[in-house]
């Protein structure tokens, strides 16, 4: 259901924010997170920033299956 | 002469002949082009292949490139997969009522350098004006003839188990790009086409590896396209080793915003070969040296398995089908 | 992907052995996310769990859920109302009772492809002579995007932007499925918003899960995380994908919809009204309603009887176990929604063909 993408802030601007996904450039709305800035990284779905991230998956799994 | 195109350059009489003097003939002549009703040709040595083929294309111009240079690269190209030396070609122009000159010529232009480069003779053409809305800007159609080389024999039936499968470079630019272009989903990234002429790199590969066994071009429906015409066209089965498979990084990016798959979208400029496993990596040297072909590498292999299937390797290590592309490209969101 | 396929190759080499040499009880894993759906298949991950793990494509795939008489609604508002419909791409191909949009566009149909709910409303902004209706469908993750299309509507004073609503949260199909699986795998994106304590609740009903991501290592050490757990033999829940995922989710987006929209039932293609499991503009918002706004009568739809979309959904049965299934249903002339979006656990099968069912390597 719900396509998501982690990209990276760009810019900053009245509530939107430009985001980076390797290269690929789009402007998103970014009015559902506070204390956002240039260089976090963000969960982007449908035009909108849903979550403020950490950037890479396989730190967290390795984590999660160090503990098994 | 007025700055855009009417009715009148197509009906035949003195606008018609100004409009291949001023733009046509001034880019195109070369020994063959003539003013009679066929171009008298000389006879090529072996036997010949013929293709032809039409272009749609909106926008018609587009980062890297224009319909024009797309004309003559998609015939070059097609030529070029049998082993054939592109010679003639010719090309029907439909031009949409109101259709500014200057793009005109700039698309002729196009056609004009990407000939040269390929040293294929554009020997003869033709022109129609359309009213307004009956073609969207300018259609295309070319037509080509090439010699094919001695001792060359390739197709999409002729791939064997154990071959390598090699793309001559990153996937689905093409695709990208005119996505990018039409500026629908507002996304913007630094892609330019692959669209390019690909003769040479074909020729050094086969006097190289003369024993090539399919040479294609991926064009609609991109690489994942053609990899199942070969393996239902050869009977075998192909596993592709999805890691390996070179996409330019924002095309991947654009492809996750937008659900895409990477192996779907149109290339121009890119080949998919298949030789035997031992001159493989003679093949992708030799197609590593040459213009447009730099970014080869090897994508996996023919097997005796599942004949007509595309089995992939993914990320994970496990084995999965490739699914068989079909349907318009709609980007998946929600 | 070449390179972070070598360099993870162990901790997903560990979660391949766990999931290839699970030796406790057998143990029903149901997906409820569309977008899971697909990646699963596309990675393959059925084909490395040992048989005595059995994944079953739940109803998380919002177009496969959305029922018949929506699609019919929006092409009534395209051809009789005279209305741009803009959508997201994958519903275009969704047949209604009589055609798709994508035929409707054929008969003169105006409907535009977006990627963001905010675009419709620019395009609307930038054609006041069009009244621009958006097919709103999606869960908990893309509610806020459609809320936020109709506050900036508001702001900018339009009165020719509005939704048609079909918008669905995932608690009610939690509870309408749970009896369906012995092991949720939690939707990444729909937590994200929601935060995790419904599913922590849950696990005091006895229903375990796992909060999963949608890469196939984020796959693959969820199902690892969730079936060691399960073997343990006491419910549980994990949050398997921390960095995206909170406990108390988007307290923003959260406030948004509950000011916007409100709950009602809904109607779940294939499985029925499940109450409250679904969310409409309120009262204040009714200008934007494009239900309200275009009076439309109510529409029932009539899904073809022969398609078992609904058993598929709920795991009673495999698609293949329908009749219709690659004779008369194929992606390319879909009868059922589960063959209609790629994200369908029909169209799974039939894209993966043989391989997608047998496990092992």
């Amino acid at each position: 259901m719900c396509v998501g993408l982690s990209a990276k802030v760009v810019s900053l601007k009245d509530g939107m924010a430009i985001v980076d996904a390797s290269g690929a450039k789009r402007t998103v709305s970014a009015e559902l997170l506070t204390n956002l800035n240039p260089g976090d990284y963000v969960m982007v779905h449908a035009g909108t920033a849903i979550a403020k991230i950490t950037d890479e998956d396989k730190d967290e799994t390795d984590d999660l299956m160090q503990q098994l | 002469m007025s700055d855009v195109i009417t009715m009148a350059h197509g009906a035949g009489g003195k606008q018609t002949a100004e409009l291949i003097n001023k733009v046509f003939k001034r880019h195109l002549t070369n020994e063959f082009f003539t003013a009679d009703d066929a171009s008298v040709l000389p006879r090529p040595n072996g036997p010949i292949a013929m293709t032809t083929d039409g272009f749609i294309v909106s926008p018609e111009f587009f980062p890297g490139g224009n319909i024009g240079k797309l004309s003559i690269c998609g015939t070059v190209n097609d030529l070029s997969c049998m082993g054939a030396r592109p010679l003639y070609m010719t090309c029907a122009f439909q031009i949409e009522e109101g259709y500014p000159l200057d793009k005109l010529e700039k698309i002729v232009a196009a056609m004009e350098r990407t000939a040269n480069e390929v040293g294929v003779h554009l020997v003869a053409g033709d022109t129609k004006v359309a009213g307004k809305g009956q073609v969207d800007h300018v259609f295309i159609t070319t037509t080509g003839v090439g010699e094919i080389l001695p001792g060359v024999r390739t197709s999409g039936a002729l791939a064997q188990p154990g071959d390598k499968i090699i793309v001559t470079g990153d996937v689905g630019r093409h695709g990208c790009t005119i996505l990018l272009a039409r500026d629908e989903y507002g996304i913007d990234a630094d892609v330019t086409t692959d669209c390019a002429p690909l003769w040479k790199p074909v020729e050094a590969a086969l006097t190289a590896v003369p024993g090539i066994h399919v040479i294609r071009d991926a064009t609609r429906g991109g690489v994942g396209t053609v990899l199942y015409e070969i393996a239902r066209e050869s009977n075998v089965g192909i596993t592709l080793d999805y890691g390996n498979v070179p996409v330019d990084p924002a095309v991947r990016g654009v492809c996750g915003m937008l659900g895409l798959e990477p192996l779907y979208l149109a290339c121009e400029g890119r080949l998919v070969m298949i030789a035997p496993a031992r001159e493989a990596d003679k093949l992708l040297e030799t197609l590593q040296s040459q213009p447009y072909t730099e970014g080869a590498a090897i994508i996996g292999e023919v097997t005796g398995e599942m004949p007509g299937r595309v089995v992939m390797t993914t990320d994970i290590g496990a084995k999965t089908l490739l699914p068989e592309p079909g349907n318009e490209l709609l980007p998946r969101i929600c | 992907m070449a390179v972070g396929h070598r360099t993870t190759e162990d901790s997903i080499e560990k979660a391949r052995r766990i999931l290839r040499d699970y030796d406790g009880p057998d143990v029903r894993i149901m997906e409820v996310c569309g977008t899971h759906t697909h990646e699963i298949f596309r990675q393959g991950v059925r084909r490395v769990l040992n048989p005595k793990i059995h994944m079953i494509s739940g109803p998380g795939c919002p177009v496969c859920v959305t029922p018949v008489g929506f699609i019919d609604e929006a092409i009534l508002l395209a051809l009789e109302k005279g209305c741009t419909i803009t959508t997201f791409g994958d519903l275009v191909r969704v047949p209604g009772t009589e055609k798709s949009l994508q035929i409707a566009r054929g008969e003169g149909a105006k409907v535009k492809v977006v990627y963001t709910p905010l675009d419709a409303e620019v395009y609307a902004k930038e054609h006041p002579e069009e009244q621009v209706v958006f097919l709103s469908v999606g869960f908990e993750t893309t509610t806020p995007s459609n809320c936020l299309a109709v506050r900036n509507a508001q702001k900018d004073g339009l009165t020719n932007f509005s939704l048609l609503t079909a918008n669905k949260t995932m608690p009610g199909a939690y509870e309408a499925m749970k009896d369906s699986t012995d092991l949720f795998l939690y939707p990444g994106h729909v937590h994200a918003i929601t935060g995790t304590k419904v599913c922590e609740d849950l696990v005091s009903e006895g229903v375990s899960g796992v909060c999963a991501g949608f890469t196939g290592r984020e796959l693959l050490t969820a199902l690892a995380v969730g079936v060691t757990k399960f073997k343990e033999g006491k419910p549980f829940f994990v949050n398997c994908y921390p960095r995206v995922v909170t406990r108390e989710g988007s307290p923003a987006a959260q406030k948004m919809a509950e000011e916007m929209m409100q709950p009602c039932d809904a109607m779940w293609r294939g499985i029925g009204v499940i109450p409250n499991s679904g969310m409409e503009l309120r009262e204040e918002y009714a200008a934007f309603d494009a239900r309200k706004k275009f009076a439309l009568p109510p529409i029932e739809g009539r899904a073809n009887p022969a398609c078992r979309c609904g058993e598929v959904l709920q795991g009673k049965i495999q698609p293949h176990d329908c009749p219709c299934f690659g004779k008369v249903c194929t992606p390319e002339h879909p009868v059922g929604a589960c063959m209609v979006s790629s994200e369908g656990a029909c169209s799974a099968w039939y894209l993966y063909g043989e391989l997608a069912g047998k496990p092992l390597d």
